[in-house]
């Protein structure tokens, strides 16, 4: 809990920086809040069970969510203050928006009834609405904010319908209650608490991209500033899964057929979606987006496995997802830079004859995304597809390996423009702070795999 | 009471499909506050003051009013509809049909409250809305807090004009 008081100060303390004149020293102040507010959780996670009159509780695995989160996040600033050092435009205010947001994941990995889940939620989708159209000079950018901003409000409206009605047969947003009343009702659920939970899962599906209410995020990715898009496809893809986790894992778990069957159809396409339109992409961050929906559908599996241990590893997949994807996003943005902001995969080109160490950290996480040992995504995956088998979905869990192999092709793209020799790249200019970001990223991705310290 | 709830029921459901056939959207937006007046009414004869007086002052009295700026600024009050192809009328009503029907047959069996003998009758009154709201649920209540200065800061920083942005800047009208 203090974590989240941290978080909101800090982001007040960004704002009131941005009166000043020195813009570099939001970045720092921002990185030791985040660090504090890492901390703070880690320490926090013992003496206070549960909050707010039961409206929250803490325990390990949200405690890791909130660590791991903290830190994606301060990766991100460590970029940022690269990133932003070029424009003079409301930099504060990008970075408090973007420590708001963090503070709406971190109520997300903790709640305990449907109104926190949906204050969670919002705190976490107003900001990104906001930085999505940040650059209020690029088209694109403004596209993006306005459409992520409209399509957004209409899941809201959805998924607050789908409270009410859950409320209204529970008779209560406490999720023990409702999970009992699950329980209770599992032979013949009411229709209304029926209706209520495909409305939930509606608006969630929404923020996690799921098929199919996945057409916001390739335009939204490839629109909105590149920090904000690996920000959005990072913590965010946290927060929403330890909030689905929470609620269908943890406890609803005696969903009702229609709804068990409806999410499993959800899954089957979002992997093969997903998977199938990023084969044609060239664009990066279009490519990015749509792998970023084939990894919801492996995250989904996990989830929907109701295996006791899917929290470890959707808490293991989507950290190993993030470090790959920030580090990918930074060597992006460097290699956009050197091709006059061009966004094909080619400009990845002759990476591997300019700059070998680079090549390798990218090479790293591309197969740490695609799954290939020895890197942390194939543990990730493999860790799935287990829970999976275990608990008998062996059919959906052949399907889902086969779209792995499948996903492996459009990484491979990449890689073969890095590894490029017969054509001299453009001149990639890597300064000290992308260079750190960039190695914890490619470091984080290998030894995960060959030492997963205990996270699963 | 019962004449008073079917009146309010009446008016709200008439003024409400106005909403939608009316040609004019200044026509449009009145029917709109008469229907949200009349739901008004229902909240009260739930004996759920405080939303009816917040209802009538939020939504009645601040987004009406800005609706109708919007609409009279923008002079919008011409009778323009869009025109949308044939098979995207098609799929809407389609889209729309399922909807209908899914909703028809959830409330086919009825609605109750799940446990009426326990239901509070006061519970809308501004007094226990009040105290629920400072003590059960102080902790979403701060919370909203982060949630309405962040939507302010994107309404500042979206709306103000940049330095070096000419007049009427051509991107900034999309925010």
């Amino acid at each position: 809990m203090s974590a989240i008081i941290l978080l909101s100060i800090l982001g007040v303390v960004l704002l009131y920086m941005g009166l000043g004149n020195n813009k570099r020293l939001l970045a720092p102040v921002g990185i030791l809040g985040l660090a504090g507010a890492g901390a703070l959780s880690f320490l926090d996670r013992r003496p206070l069970p549960a909050w707010g009159h039961g409206a929250m509780a803490f325990d390990d695995l949200s405690m890791a969510f909130c660590v791991a989160m903290a830190g994606i996040t301060l990766l991100l600033f460590v970029f940022g203050s690269d990133y932003y050092s070029r424009t003079q435009e409301n930099v504060a205010e990008h970075y408090a928006l973007l420590v708001f947001s963090l503070t709406g994941a971190f109520l997300l990995t903790s709640y305990q009834n449907l109104l926190m889940l949906f204050l969670g939620i919002e705190v976490l989708s107003i900001p990104l609405y906001i930085l999505a159209g940040g650059k209020k000079r690029s088209y694109r950018s403004s596209e993006a904010g306005f459409k992520y901003f409209l399509l957004g409000s209409f899941a809201t409206a959805f998924f607050l319908m789908g409270i009410a009605l859950v409320y209204g047969m529970a008779g209560s947003f406490d999720l023990k209650v409702i999970g009992d009343y699950a329980a209770a009702n599992a032979e013949h659920p009411a229709a209304l608490f029926l209706v209520g939970m495909f409305f939930i899962a509606v608006g969630l599906g929404f923020k996690v991209a799921a098929v199919p209410f996945h057409f916001w995020s390739p335009d939204v990715y490839e629109g909105a500033p590149t920090i904000i898009t690996a920000f959005m496809s990072t913590v965010v893809k946290m927060g929403s899964f330890a909030a689905v986790y929470r609620l269908i894992g943890v406890h609803i778990t005696a969903l009702p057929p229609a709804v068990e069957r409806t999410l499993w159809a959800i899954t089957i396409l979002t992997l093969l979606i997903g998977n199938l339109v990023a084969l044609r992409q060239s664009h990066f961050k279009r490519l990015m987006a749509y792998s970023s929906i084939a990894h919801t559908g492996f995250l989904l599996m996990a989830v929907l496995s109701g295996d006791a241990l899917a929290g470890r590893a959707l808490f293991y997949y989507t950290l190993t997802y993030a470090l790959a994807t920030v580090g990918l996003f930074v060597v992006f943005t460097v290699a956009k830079r050197a091709a006059n902001g061009d966004e094909h995969i080619r400009i990845f080109r002759g990476m591997f004859k300019s700059k070998p160490w680079l090549a390798a950290a990218t090479l790293i996480m591309l197969l740490s995304l695609a799954g290939i040992p020895p890197t942390a995504g194939f543990l990730a995956k493999y860790q799935v597809f287990v829970l999976a088998v275990q608990n008998g979905y062996v059919w959906s869990t052949l399907f889902a390996a086969v779209m792995a192999v499948l996903g492996i092709y459009y990484y491979l793209k990449v890689i073969r423009e890095t590894f490029t020799t017969n054509e001299e790249g453009a001149v990639l200019q890597l300064n000290a702070t992308n260079t750190a970001v960039i190695a914890v990223c490619g470091v984080g991705a290998l030894l995960l795999g060959l030492w997963p310290m205990g996270l699963i | 009471m019962q004449i008073l709830f079917y009146l309010f029921a009446a008016v709200s459901i008439l003024s409400a499909l106005f909403v939608v056939a009316a040609k004019n959207p200044v026509n449009s937006v009145i029917a709109l506050i008469v229907c949200f007046l009349s739901i008004a009414g229902h909240y009260i004869l739930l004996n759920a003051q405080f939303l009816a007086v917040v209802h009538i002052i939020v939504y009645t009295g601040a987004i009406m009013v800005l609706f109708l700026f919007v609409i009279m600024l923008l002079n919008l009050n011409k009778s323009t509809e869009p025109q949308k192809s044939m098979a995207t009328r098609i799929a809407a009503v389609i889209a729309g049909g399922l909807f209908l029907l899914t909703l028809l047959g959830a409330i086919k069996d009825g609605i109750g409250i799940a446990n009426p003998d326990v239901y509070d009758g006061s519970v809308g009154l501004v007094k226990s809305v009040g105290t629920s709201l400072f003590t059960e649920y102080l902790l979403p209540f701060e919370v909203s807090s982060v949630l309405f200065l962040s939507a302010m800061i994107g309404a500042v920083m979206l709306g103000k004009k940049d330095k070096g942005q000419p007049d009427g800047g051509e991107i900034s009208g999309a925010a």
